[in-house]
């Protein structure tokens, strides 16, 4: 057991270290021409639940191929085969399906698949993503180009979103008092996960015009239960996921390290659905609006 | 009263030299348990503690979240070190460790279950706070009850028939655990990698006290057979023919063992090295004979733990660093030095 448990550590240090590895990879061959047309875009297999959301939206999902297990939304998505897990994806797999074009979020992997597939000459497109609203916009223009989706089709979703943002930002200016959110991932028996900078969740605390109490700490990381009291946030926001051990929201904010937070006090603690609030595509501006409209309404 | 009294006939057996050691550890472990509700985010100053307002912040950070978990790190790591101890001293070899047969492997096997499949199969009502800990300790149950019958009631064959089953029971677990990461979720999986780097973030009273009442009677159960552990010192033939029931001696070591490991895993997470590492400190201190070394085992262990909790908590504050990085970072370097020394003789 104390092999494995060592093992298991150097496992999750290889990982930061291939991550880190292929960032650079993307970065040295992807950069210059990552949002051109593809020569080919009628069989495409997407890896990242945001980018199957906005090829749907464009009305091109009869181009899609396959998904990966991070794409749940529209729930129609699930009769596509799945390729399996975007960090873990196979090169035979997903050969066997024939793409023509792969999209995937940053976070696709392995390298060495990546690699074994440029080889073949399968077209690999890396999505960039900064976690803000302009992000999602920049999503969408660039999936459009590279897939060729229909000119009206594109300018219907932008404007859409742009309106929506709008909506954001109006609601954000009502509101009127500075806040501070606490963004958990889960909580399984252990200290809280909280988003730090650099993660996804800390683009949604901002996206509501909030500041994240985690704002300190890099990455996805424990809270102490006292350092949550002690920063004392106004907003609560959690996974529906996360917090499927309890029976309810409600024994949730009974949790002694949530129930004396003025979040709990003034009933702030919402629970989300994981993909549509950190997925950053269209449903999470929607997502952001809907936490902002509670917060006006008080 | 006469039985209460004879209860601590294993002080006997220790020398002044020893007694004097074991006092210090008592007193040490207090002192570092005042020491870890003292400090953290918020501080406290120990003649505050009674005059707080009943509803200020101060004293509910204090009662419902500092010293349950203190509590708990105290005692997870005083089951870990005896357990350590005692396993040592039944295995005859230094290098046993509570994990060495399987129990903590199970634990985490029955965690795992819960944070990946979630409390889908557990009914709505009762189990929620608790599904992780009861899956857990079902899961360490399982493993106790496997040992027992493939070692025929720990009777057949001797200790290393015991200690290779554990081996094999330990790999069964690690492929169970193996199979819920690649199934995983991105939430999922990092609610599953911290959980196996230990916590005691999960700490509440309704969570601790039945983990507690079970942690002290298994403890004040396991130390009357110190002696025999002596005795087995010897050799399994010589102990039995000095009158040791073998049999009835493995069982109680190893049903405690597991017990109070698989409470402290489920409820903490998986910590390494303070069970392998513990008994070897208390050993270079003071000695070897089992009546001082599982009662300081245990002082010690919880002292050495409530520590790494109090850094956990406060080094990156308000992140927190997974307390059995801290264990490992401490024991690692130890058991290096350990292989070397040994080597050597």
């Amino acid at each position: 057991m104390l092999g494995d448990f060592i093992l298991h550590l150097g496992g999750i240090q290889n990982m930061v270290f291939k991550k880190a590895a292929f960032f650079l990879l993307i970065a040295a061959n992807y950069l210059p021409s990552e949002c051109d047309k593809s020569k080919n875009p009628n069989k495409i297999v997407i890896a990242g639940g945001s980018l199957t959301e906005i090829v749907y939206d464009l009305k091109e999902e009869e181009k899609i191929l396959a998904v990966d297990v991070t794409s749940n939304f529209p729930p129609e998505v699930k009769d596509f085969p799945s390729v399996g897990y975007v960090r873990a994806l196979s090169t035979e797999g997903l050969l066997s399906l024939g793409p023509t074009l792969i999209l995937g979020e940053e976070d696709m992997g392995p390298p060495l698949v990546l690699d074994q597939l440029k080889i073949v000459g399968v077209d690999i497109r890396v999505i960039k993503d900064d976690f803000s609203s302009s992000s999602i916009l920049s999503k969408v223009e660039c999936i459009s180009e590279i897939i060729g989706a229909k000119k009206i089709n594109t300018k219907r979703l932008i404007n859409n979103l742009k309106e929506k943002i709008n909506v954001l930002e109006t609601n954000i200016k009502k509101n009127n008092r500075a806040m501070t959110i606490l963004l958990i991932l889960g909580l399984q028996g252990t200290s809280p996960i909280a988003a730090g900078h650099s993660t996804s969740g800390h683009g949604f605390i901002n996206l509501l015009g909030a500041k994240n109490i985690m704002e300190d700490v890099e990455g996805w990381k424990p809270i102490s239960s006292e350092s949550i009291l002690m920063k004392n946030p106004d907003i609560i926001l959690v996974t529906k996921r996360g917090i499927r051990s309890f029976k309810n929201d409600e024994a949730f904010s009974n949790h002694s390290s949530i129930k004396f937070t003025n979040a709990a006090q003034n009933k702030n603690v919402f629970s989300l659905d994981g993909m549509s609030m950190l997925g950053f595509g269209p449903r999470t501006i929607e997502t952001a609006i809907f936490v902002s409209e509670n917060l006006i309404n008080q | 009263m006469n039985v209460f009294l004879s209860y601590f006939n294993f002080l006997n057996y220790l020398s002044k030299f020893q007694k004097f050691i074991f006092y210090f550890l008592i007193i040490l472990f207090f002192i570092f348990f005042l020491v870890s509700i003292s400090l953290g985010s918020f501080n406290f100053f120990l003649f505050d503690l009674l005059t707080y307002q009943p509803d200020s912040l101060n004293k509910i950070v204090l009662y419902e979240i500092r010293i349950p978990r203190v509590l708990l790190a105290g005692f997870v790591g005083a089951s870990l070190g005896i357990s350590g101890a005692s396993l040592q001293g039944l295995f005859r070899n230094p290098l046993a460790d509570p994990g060495l047969i399987g129990v903590s492997a199970g634990a985490a096997l029955g965690a795992a279950l819960v944070i990946v499949l979630g409390s889908n199969f557990f009914s709505e009502y009762f189990f929620n706070t608790f599904a992780l800990p009861f899956s857990a300790i079902s899961g360490a149950a399982l493993v106790i009850t496997l040992l027992y019958f493939f070692t025929r009631g720990f009777g057949y064959e001797g200790i290393t028939y015991m200690l290779l089953i554990g081996i094999a029971i330990n790999a069964l677990a690690s492929v169970g655990i193996g199979i819920l990461t690649f199934i995983s979720s991105d939430s999922e999986l990092r609610g599953l990698t911290f959980w196996t780097m230990g916590s005691f973030g999960g700490a509440s009273w309704q969570i601790i006290m039945p983990a507690l009442v079970i942690i002290i009677f298994t403890i004040l159960w396991m130390i009357p057979s110190a002696r025999k552990l002596d005795l087995l010192q010897l050799g399994e033939p010589e102990a039995y023919r000095l009158g040791i029931d073998i049999q009835k001696l493995k069982f109680k070591v190893i049903i405690s063992s597991a017990i109070i490991v698989g409470v402290s895993v489920a409820l903490s997470g998986m910590i390494g090295f303070v069970g392998l590492v513990v008994p070897h400190l208390v050993r270079l201190i003071g000695g070897v004979n089992h009546s001082y070394l599982l009662p300081a085992s245990a002082f010690f262990g919880g002292s050495l733990m409530m520590s790494a909790d109090l850094l956990s908590r406060i080094l990156i504050s308000p992140a927190e660093v997974p307390v059995g990085l801290l264990t490992s970072a401490l024991g690692a370097p130890f058991f290096l030095w350990l292989i070397f020394n040994s080597r050597k003789i």
